[in-house]
């Protein structure tokens, strides 16, 4: 009697868990091109922290970058070229524009609370072309062009990130206040210049990091313990099917190169 | 054993609610009604799940709402603010002109579209989580549509920046419209302002001022903020005026400074109203700016309803049919003012969904046409709207491959001999044929007679050379000018006379929508007619008259005055 009431029980647990999953794999779908950010946060004092760095390459042919073709406002988006930032390889392929962070970490020290994030227009590109912004902060937004440009965040209604909003050239400095929730990256287009674009990604915790020039990243002061270590990459995807897992010893250094391939074409 | 069994059975049910509880607690109350409802008339297009992937879907730009993330263009409410139900139940009413979006209004009934209003609701979190109802724009301060407030109107469009996407007269040709996208990637077309009948929420005043200050969610369309923020009208229009000079005086430059610094200013306290930290003299100058602000945006709306007419035109039929108007003189040219003394005849174009490859989201509305003839020939201009000028094949990665715009006025080989005869069938002909002039952009000068019996079945005419032409693109309109005698010697061309309704169809293509072969926008047969002539008669026949009835009255007179004597 009891293993018939056992088998009642787990063939409805395992059609009750088959339909959740039924349900939720379409969104799990499209999080594979997303960060992964932990349930919850709480920040607390860190001390003897240790330090996670690496240099992220890219492997595979460089295609040469996209030259961008300018097709209004000359006098002021032509007076420099530019290409397409999706895959900026440096020398040694060593790879720009990486976002690498802790995706499972539950706490660890605050924000700097005194960075102002900005992102700048000029001569119709937008810089940085991917970048981190706090939940909550206001991203102040500059148009340093004689243009009108409109910043437009492709972001989901819920947390409010969706924005599409014009910026004329009489005004240099806008703030768009900050997002609810954690998101990202979204992209940041400016209709009226097709051809601007640029990633943001609302950040729940201070453990990311955007991959510089040299291909190169530091988290620090992370607690000690152990964690899975995340990539995003515009070009490359990610690797939240198979983070890799650190193990971060109070006051040491942790070294993790990452090689990434592009994504495969859909 | 028995009662063990219902033992499990409440076991299982129990587990089943509990069930319900963790994975479904969201599940909202559905409405059977406005589920059945739904699933019958709008799954098709919006998806079961409302996820905007029904099986009709594909074809269609825009591609029907994806509910699931609750962006709704349309709204009475502010940026940001979700629709009302009235809103809801309103475009459920009268559909989205201009986009693939029927009106339910004569085919479900009211307590049907109000159950389906609910039912979607259901589909995005957001309806169930928002405690207070969305505010509303508020219409207060309206100015009367007037010449002068069209006027300062006009001025805004240009300062808000709105030809950047809609064009200097506002056709939706600006310069930005080729690349611009909606947030779910698909391509969207700025709205042709002088079409205000395809506007996706209507074209009154109050329509079109609710979409400045609301935005059109999800669509490339900015929110606006008032771009001289904080400036009276006057002081706006006097920035523009300094920030346009080449050369300031030392007074000029000062003053512009200050204007750009109280700009600046009311900038900073609108960022800080966002942020919900403005002190009490912060919040009096926003409400004055958004005063201004708004003032200004009922000018701006009065500019944009000023560019179109209320409705759609009455197409080309009865008192409308395209009527070629006598004259004396040489006939015009493609620019002669002359033009502007006739009224023009309006043919409504669909896309040609019959034949492979269709056309499922047409972008040409319509061709407008005016003819004038003489005694040996006749002309005729037709004008149409297309956003973009496209002279040759051409691959875009980000726009995907564009084709050469193009149009083909048809006529019938042989002209019925009533107007209720059969005529060859409309597209291009079958058993019957149809004689085509067909004109590329690429060939501005060129146009090439063709004779055709079906779509894919045209020929070149040997004898070329009858017509003469001349097109010109501007501001996001073709003009297409033809000329030709009213007889010709080669026997394949159509033959004109006075007063013979011929009948006349219309092929386009707009080349940066993909237009091309069969994939194109149609019109059926209309007619038009050489008006016939105020012959040489009618400058006898009325002073004959009047003549006659002199002598007529005379006569009475005379015969009055004899019997009375
Ligand atoms: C032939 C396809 C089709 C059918 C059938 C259809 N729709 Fe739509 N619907 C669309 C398209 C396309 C849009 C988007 C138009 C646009 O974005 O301009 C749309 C948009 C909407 C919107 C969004 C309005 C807004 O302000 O953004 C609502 C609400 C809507 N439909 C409700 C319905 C309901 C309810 C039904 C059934 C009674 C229905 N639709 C049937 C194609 C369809
Ligand atoms: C960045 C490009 C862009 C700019 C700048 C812009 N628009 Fe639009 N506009 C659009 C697009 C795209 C649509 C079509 C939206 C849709 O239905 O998806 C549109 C639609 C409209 C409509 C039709 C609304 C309806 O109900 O269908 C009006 C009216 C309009 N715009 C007026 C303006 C005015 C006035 C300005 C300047 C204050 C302006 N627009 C600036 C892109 C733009």
């Amino acid at each position: 009697m009891k293993t018939k009431m056992l088998t009642c029980l787990t063939l409805l647990l395992a059609c009750g868990f088959g339909l959740f999953v039924f349900a939720d794999s379409h969104e799990k779908e499209e999080d594979m091109n997303k960060l992964v950010f932990p349930k919850a946060y709480k920040t607390t004092a860190v001390s003897n922290g240790g330090k996670i760095s690496g240099v992220v390459k890219f492997d595979g042919e460089v295609p040469e970058m996209k030259k961008l073709e300018i097709t209004k406002d000359k006098a002021v988006c032509g007076v420099t070229d530019k290409f397409d930032e999706a895959l900026v390889v440096g020398e040694g392929n060593v790879l720009k524009n990486t976002i690498v962070y802790l995706m499972d970490i539950s706490q660890g020290k605050d924000f700097d609370k005194e960075a102002k994030p900005e992102l700048d227009q000029k001569n119709c590109r937008f810089n940085p072309h991917v970048q981190l912004i706090p939940v909550g902060t206001a991203l102040t937004v500059l148009n340093n062009d004689k243009a009108t440009h409109n910043v437009h965040i492709f972001g989901t209604s819920k947390n409010n990130t969706s924005v599409n909003k014009q910026q004329t050239k009489n005004r240099k400095k806008m703030r768009l206040t900050g997002a609810k929730g954690a998101e990202g990256p979204v992209e940041v287009k400016c209709d009226i210049h097709g051809w601007m674009k640029a990633w943001v990604a609302y950040v729940p915790h201070p453990y990311f990091a955007v991959t510089n020039e040299k291909g190169e990243f530091t988290l620090e002061d992370v607690p000690p313990g152990d964690y899975k270590l995340g990539y995003w990459h515009e070009a490359c995807g990610t690797n939240n099917k198979e983070p890799v897992k650190v193990t971060v010893a109070a006051g040491g250094e942790v070294k993790q190169d990452f090689t990434l391939k592009l994504k495969e074409a859909k | 054993m028995r009662s063990k069994n219902v033992v499990y059975l409440i076991l299982i049910l129990g587990l089943l609610s509990v069930y319900n509880l963790i994975f479904a607690q969201d599940a909202p109350e559905v409405s059977e009604k406005g589920k059945e409802v739904y699933e019958e008339s709008c799954a098709h297009c919006h998806g079961t799940e409302g996820r905007g992937d029904g099986s009709a879907a594909e074809n269609l730009l825009p591609q029907p709402r994806d509910f699931t993330r609750g962006l709704y263009k349309i709204r009475s409410t502010e940026s940001g603010q979700l629709p009302t139900d009235q809103d809801l139940f309103d475009i459920i009413t009268e559909g989205m002109p201009g986009s693939s979006m029927p009106g339910w209004e004569t085919s479900l009934k009211a307590d049907e579209r109000w159950e389906v209003v609910a039912y979607i609701k259901t589909f995005y979190d957001g309806f169930k989580e928002s405690e207070t109802p969305p505010r509303q724009i508020s219409l207060e301060g309206k100015i009367p549509y007037s010449e002068e407030s069209i006027e300062i109107g006009k001025g805004l469009y240009t300062q808000f920046a709105c030809f950047e996407c809609h064009g200097q007269v506002g056709r939706g040709d600006g310069t930005s419209a080729p690349t611009l996208q909606d947030e779910w990637g698909f391509q969207s077309w700025p709205a042709n302002l002088a079409q205000g009948w395809n506007f996706r929420g209507g074209n009154d005043i109050d329509d079109i001022y609710k979409r400045f200050i609301g935005g059109i969610a999800g669509s490339a369309m900015p929110m606006f903020e008032d771009p001289a923020f904080g400036l009276t009208i006057e002081q706006s229009i006097r920035y523009n005026e300094l920030d346009n000079k080449v050369e300031m005086t030392e007074a000029e430059e000062e003053e512009y400074n200050q204007l750009d610094e109280k700009m600046g200013n009311a900038f900073e306290i609108l960022d800080l109203m966002a942020e919900g930290s403005a002190d009490e003299e912060q919040k009096q100058s926003y409400a004055t700016a958004m005063k201004a602000f708004y003032e200004k945006s009922w000018h701006l709306a009065n500019y944009v309803k000023s560019l179109s007419s209320e409705k759609r035109p009455e197409p080309a039929i009865g008192k409308n049919v395209l009527r070629s108007q006598y004259t004396e003189d040489d006939l015009p040219q493609i620019m002669d003012a002359a033009w502007d003394t006739l009224d023009s005849s309006y043919f409504p174009l669909v896309g040609q969904i019959i034949i492979e490859p269709r056309q499922f989201n047409p972008t040409i509305d319509s061709v407008n046409a005016k003819s004038f003839y003489n005694d040996t020939e006749v002309a005729f201009l037709f004008t149409w709207d297309d956003r973009t000028n496209n002279t040759e094949v051409k691959e875009n990665e980000d726009t995907g491959k564009t084709f050469e715009d193009a149009i083909a006025i048809q006529f019938p080989v042989k002209i019925p001999k009533s107007p209720t005869a059969e005529k060859p069938y409309f597209l291009w002909g079958g058993r019957k044929a149809v004689y085509l002039w067909e004109w590329k952009a690429s060939a501005a000068d060129k146009i090439t007679e063709l004779t055709a019996k079906g779509i894919n079945n045209a020929e070149e005419q040997e004898i070329q050379g009858d017509l003469q032409v001349e097109g010109k693109y501007t501001d996001g309109q073709y003009n297409l000018w033809i000329k030709r005698a009213l007889k010709t010697d080669d026997k394949k061309d159509l033959q004109l006379e006075p007063g013979v309704f011929v009948p006349i169809a219309f092929s386009a293509w707009d080349g940066a929508n993909g237009d091309v072969g069969t994939k194109r926008v149609i019109s059926s047969w209309y007619s038009f007619v050489l008006e016939p002539v105020p012959s040489s008669r009618r400058f006898i026949y009325p002073p004959l008259v009047a003549l006659l009835s002199f002598g007529l009255l005379v006569g009475l007179r005379e015969f009055v005055r004899q019997r009375n004597t």
